[in-house]
């Protein structure tokens, strides 16, 4: 469907007057009207083009990634053992090959493109970037050895081109959080090889895995287990486990019926197997200081008990996300964005990046309609904005056609448990994407 | 034949098996597509065959825009009989025990209102190796044609 689509098409020159006419942009039979700029081709950007095309198939919508591959989350966050929830991508991939997405791989707004730039070259410009740092707790000796960011932790195991290396955690890891992000975590560092047939996690995290020595996990909630945010499906998922014994400390029962819900999952896991690894939950602890001298060996807590000390070989922190700075977006959020979603004439933030680290792959999807609707209302098209040519001379972008080079790659190269193994740097997603047959 | 295939979706999977459906059904025949959310159950048509696909939320429940559809199926009863219609389920089967509930609770209700189900339930397990399209179009073609049997017999 990008066939013919290239900078050279759309301009004939004329060298007397040396103005460029600009021709009609075609894509197969539909020409091309307005032109629409995702920044970040995960599930928030990709659901936000599917959205935009179906309403308008006119529209020229061009996703751009930092990474040479789309899909954001739905491959470096969700869990490599949750490969159905992954298969949205296949959803996602229609964008590009049947309604007429273009991907452009390996781009970073803000560095190879100004976003200035950007939004002067498109008729309207969408920041979906998502959150990718870990939001801070704020407490004494968080900066010691051996406290981990979930995001970092996350990234690394999902084998994301600028992941750290996976650190030791020890005997006693203490995991800081009561939502999904804290289960994936615990699930996979509770579970056996056999448990991770049929994932695609890569070689290195199932080494790292394999080679955890782990006797006591405690999962530390700072909220009463009343507002606990786990999907109840996830803390059922734990039951499953057969390298475990669950120990889920007395919590008050709620009224509320979504959180009786809740609570039952966790109630049904309590006592659950009989394995070496003791996974114990704890609610309602705002931890207070991280203890330690050289790396951390303890996390201090206030309940309503008193104060206690967690005996902990490294802490991961899984309390949410934040920016990392990129786009200005505490610039461009400082006056509040519009419900859905508009940041500035032209401009609008979708997804995490625009109402911070809640919701699900399905609250993304709805999300991004409401942001389409918005979008297109107010869309105004100038046939003089020039879209991607602005792109023209950047080295080694990827496009479509270039991940589905690495797609099938990596498919190929899968171990006979595994569904897929993931190239881990940057340099060798680019060098898979220009192997042609 | 008249189609009518009939959506519940929440990350929009069912949807697109949906659309697949609808694409290879409409050489042959008159076919529409609809979200569940647009459509009110007492509206459905005795000439028309509706091809219901549905995947399963959270822990078994129904999809977001399937709630409305069968809200209205539990609470006015609206007299169904004579309304054909065939299930497609989607799950993920990592989640053995509520593995395509959302369908079967569709169906059911359906059948409580005095629907008629042709063919048998057939389900997807997003974490299998089938695309569903190559699992639910053999199978639309075998109840389309039962369904033909059924309708000369009558």
């Amino acid at each position: 469907m990008q066939a013919g689509i290239s900078p050279q098409d759309s301009f004939t020159e004329l060298p007397a007057a040396g103005v460029r006419l600009r021709m009609a942009e075609t894509r197969g039979s539909i020409i091309v009207s307005g032109k629409i700029a995702i920044v970040g081709a995960g599930p928030s950007g990709c659901y936000l083009a599917q959205a935009l095309l179906k309403s308008r198939p006119d529209l020229q919508v061009d996703l751009i990634d930092a990474l040479p591959v789309p899909f954001g989350l739905a491959r470096y966050g969700v869990a490599a053992d949750h490969q159905g929830t992954k298969a949205v991508t296949r959803q996602f991939s229609r964008i590009f090959e049947r309604q007429g997405a273009r991907f452009f791989g390996n781009l970073r707004i803000g560095r190879d493109v100004p976003l200035e730039q950007l939004r002067a070259a498109y008729d309207a410009t969408v920041l979906a970037a998502g959150l990718s740092a870990d939001r801070r707790l704020n407490i004494p000796g968080e900066d010691l050895p051996g406290v981990h960011g979930s995001a970092k932790l996350t990234r690394a195991l999902n084998e994301h081109p600028q992941a750290v290396s996976l650190p030791d955690l020890g005997s006693h890891p203490v995991i800081l959080g009561n939502g999904n992000v804290a289960l994936d975590l615990l699930r996979l560092m509770c579970k056996t090889p056999a448990e991770l047939d049929g994932s695609d996690l890569g070689p290195g995290p199932t080494a790292w895995l394999a080679a955890n020595r782990i006797e006591r996990l405690t999962i530390v909630g700072r909220s009463p287990a009343a507002h606990a945010k786990f999907d109840p499906v996830m803390v059922r998922e734990l039951g499953k486990l057969s390298n475990v014994s669950i120990e889920v400390e007395k919590f008050a029962p709620s009224d509320d019926p979504d959180t009786q819900k809740r609570q039952q999952a966790l109630t049904d896991i309590d006592g659950h197997g009989e394995g070496p690894v003791r996974v114990v939950f704890r609610f309602g602890l705002q931890p207070t200081a991280i203890e330690g001298v050289d790396r951390v060996t303890g996390l201090a807590v206030e309940g309503t008990g008193g104060r206690d000390v967690i005996k902990a070989t490294s802490i991961i922190t899984a309390i949410g996300f934040a920016s990392a700075g990129d786009l200005g977006r505490e610039a461009l959020l400082s006056g509040g964005a519009l419900p859905d979603g508009k940041l500035d004439d032209g401009l609008y933030g979708a997804g995490w990046f625009r109402h911070g680290p809640r919701g699900t792959i399905a609250q993304s999807r709805s999300d991004a309609q409401a942001t389409a609707a918005m979008i297109l209302k107010e869309l105004s098209i100038d046939p003089a904005r020039v879209g991607n040519e602005i792109f023209a001379g950047l080295p080694e972008l990827i496009d479509f056609a270039g991940w589905q080079r690495i797609d099938a790659a990596e498919q190929a190269l899968a171990a006979p448990s595994r569904c897929r193994r993931k190239f881990t740097s940057t340099d060798d997603l680019l060098h898979a994407a220009r192997q042609r047959d | 034949m008249k189609i009518c295939v009939l959506y519940g979706t929440e990350t929009g999977n069912a949807e697109m098996l949906a659309d697949d459906i609808e694409t290879a059904l409409s050489d042959d025949h008159q076919v529409d597509c609809a979200n569940l959310c647009d459509v009110d159950p007492a509206d459905l048509g005795k000439e028309t065959f509706h091809v219901i696909v549905c995947s399963t939320y959270g822990d078994g429940e129904l999809p977001e825009s399937a709630r409305p559809f069968a809200q209205s199926l539990e609470q006015n009863r609206p007299d169904l009989s004579g309304i054909s219609f065939a299930v497609f389920g989607l799950g993920d089967a990592e989640y053995a025990e509520t593995f395509t509930h959302g369908s079967i609770r569709l169906a059911d209700l359906l059948k409580a209102c005095g629907a008629t189900q042709i063919g048998e339930r057939m389900t997807h397990d997003a974490s299998g190796d089938d695309m569903p399209e190559d699992l639910a179009l053999p199978w639309i073609t075998e109840v389309l044609a039962t369904f033909s049997e059924q309708s000369k017999e009558v």
